[in-house]
């Protein structure tokens, strides 16, 4: 269920500094679903009215059928592993 | 399917906590809940349907702190205000500081939409405002983005208040500067005693109806933890009177400041409401019949660690000892 069919944007002021909240890597804006999503961690955020909502609660873990969203998890996760050591 | 991929994301969010630098250690697990955010989402949710633009309290607490802007020469072109009295903060800023881009945050959805729907009576001032809903503990924002970061009266909700401050520190550009104002510990004193003189006489025990605050000795160490260079803190008190006891919870509940403590007790018998009002009234009632509360403002500024700044020197730095200051110094006439 998408809330309120019309699409909002964002202003651009937001779009330069929103980050992910969990992870702090940047979101991306979803226009079909209108929510931001942050691919690092395979979540996604609600626009309502032109306001993100970026509580972590307000979160959705994408259940999508193709595995895009765990190959990103894994990929960021390699690259993590790989700087730490 | 799903079930692997919610361990894998739980798995991940563990691991990139702990190595996220600066945040120290497991943000998730390791840190002691002490209030309820969800329930303190829901009473800003309610705050924002009674509030008050008139707040004497809120306003000039929100004054007072925006009023530091103007003892700096700095300009500060892009703000983030997080929550707490998020609209007295919008209406005094107006003109103070430089302030160009204000961003502003609370957690509650009410609240913001509040001050966004607000903000086409105060859009003279040619501040571009922008609006998101977001929590202190897990700030969405980018680092080194914003010049500065404002927080009235929200951030003595924070269950980890360090952490909240080091990710504003981090969110602030280089000699950006953290204002902030929270309750501290002499708040609602009163109210306190009343409750658990009540709570005594009628239940024979007492709980937590108030919340634990912060003391002032412990503001300078949190600036200093969070990494913030040059802190400053400063207290105020401010009296405010009331009519009875139930026009302070009143006033509470319009703040967004009633308990939201996770152990609290859920139910408050009637009974022992009536009594703590009444002790309240018999202990500290005033000659004319008006019941005062104490409110501790306690304001804090830091800032973003920059080269310009000035700082003491290493300890163990020195290389000419106090016994030879006079001889290597005290030719030179000033």
């Amino acid at each position: 269920m998408v809330r309120g069919s019309r699409v909002v944007e964002i202003s651009k002021t937001l779009s330069e500094i929103l980050v992910c909240p969990l992870s702090k890597q940047p979101l991306r804006v979803c226009e079909k679903s209108n929510s931001l999503i942050s691919d690092a961690i395979g979540v996604s955020f609600p626009i309502v009215d032109g306001i993100p909502c970026l509580v972590p609660r307000d979160g959705e873990i994408i259940e999508t059928g193709d595995t895009q969203s765990d190959y990103k998890v894994n990929s960021v996760d390699a690259e993590k592993d790989h700087k730490t050591k | 399917m799903n079930r692997p991929a919610g361990n894998l994301l739980r798995s991940f969010l563990r691991r990139s906590f702990s190595t996220a630098e600066n945040i120290d250690g497991n943000l998730q697990s390791s840190k002691v809940q002490i209030f309820d955010r969800d329930l303190k989402r829901k009473q800003r949710d309610r705050a924002a349907w009674l509030l008050n633009r008139k707040d004497s309290l809120v306003n000039t607490v929100a004054d007072n702190l925006v009023d530091r802007l103007e003892d700096v020469k700095k300009t500060f072109p892009s703000a983030l205000c997080l929550g707490g009295s998020l609209e007295a903060i919008r209406r005094s800023v107006s003109g103070r500081g430089g302030i160009e881009k204000l961003i502003m945050m609370d957690s509650s959805y009410d609240m913001v939409k509040l001050c966004k729907d607000a903000e086409k009576d105060l859009s003279s001032d040619g501040i571009e405002t922008s609006f998101l809903v977001g929590d202190e503990e897990f700030l969405p924002i980018k680092e080194s983005s914003v010049d500065l970061v404002i927080s009235c009266l929200g951030l003595h909700w924070t269950n980890d208040l360090p952490g909240a401050m080091i990710q504003s520190r981090l969110a602030l550009k280089p000699d950006g500067l953290f204002l902030a104002a929270i309750f501290g510990g002499e708040t609602l004193k009163e109210l306190r005693i009343a409750c658990t003189i009540a709570h005594m006489e009628r239940e024979g025990g007492v709980s937590p109806r108030i919340s634990p605050l912060a003391q002032v000795r412990d503001a300078g160490n949190l600036l200093t933890r969070a990494g913030f260079t040059l802190p400053g803190v400063d207290v105020d008190e401010y009296q405010v009177r009331y009519n009875s006891a139930l026009e302070l919870i009143e006033h509470l509940r319009a703040m967004g400041e009633t308990n939201a403590l996770v152990n609290r007790i859920k139910f408050l018998k009637r009974d022992t409401a009536l009594a703590t009002a009444a002790v309240y009234e018999s202990m500290f009632a005033a000659e004319d019949g008006t019941i005062p509360a104490t409110f501790q403002v306690i304001y804090m500024t830091g800032w973003r660690e920059h080269e310009s700044q000035q700082k003491a020197k290493r300890r163990g730095s020195a290389t000419v000892s106090f016994k030879d200051i006079q001889k290597e110094f005290g030719g030179q006439t000033p």
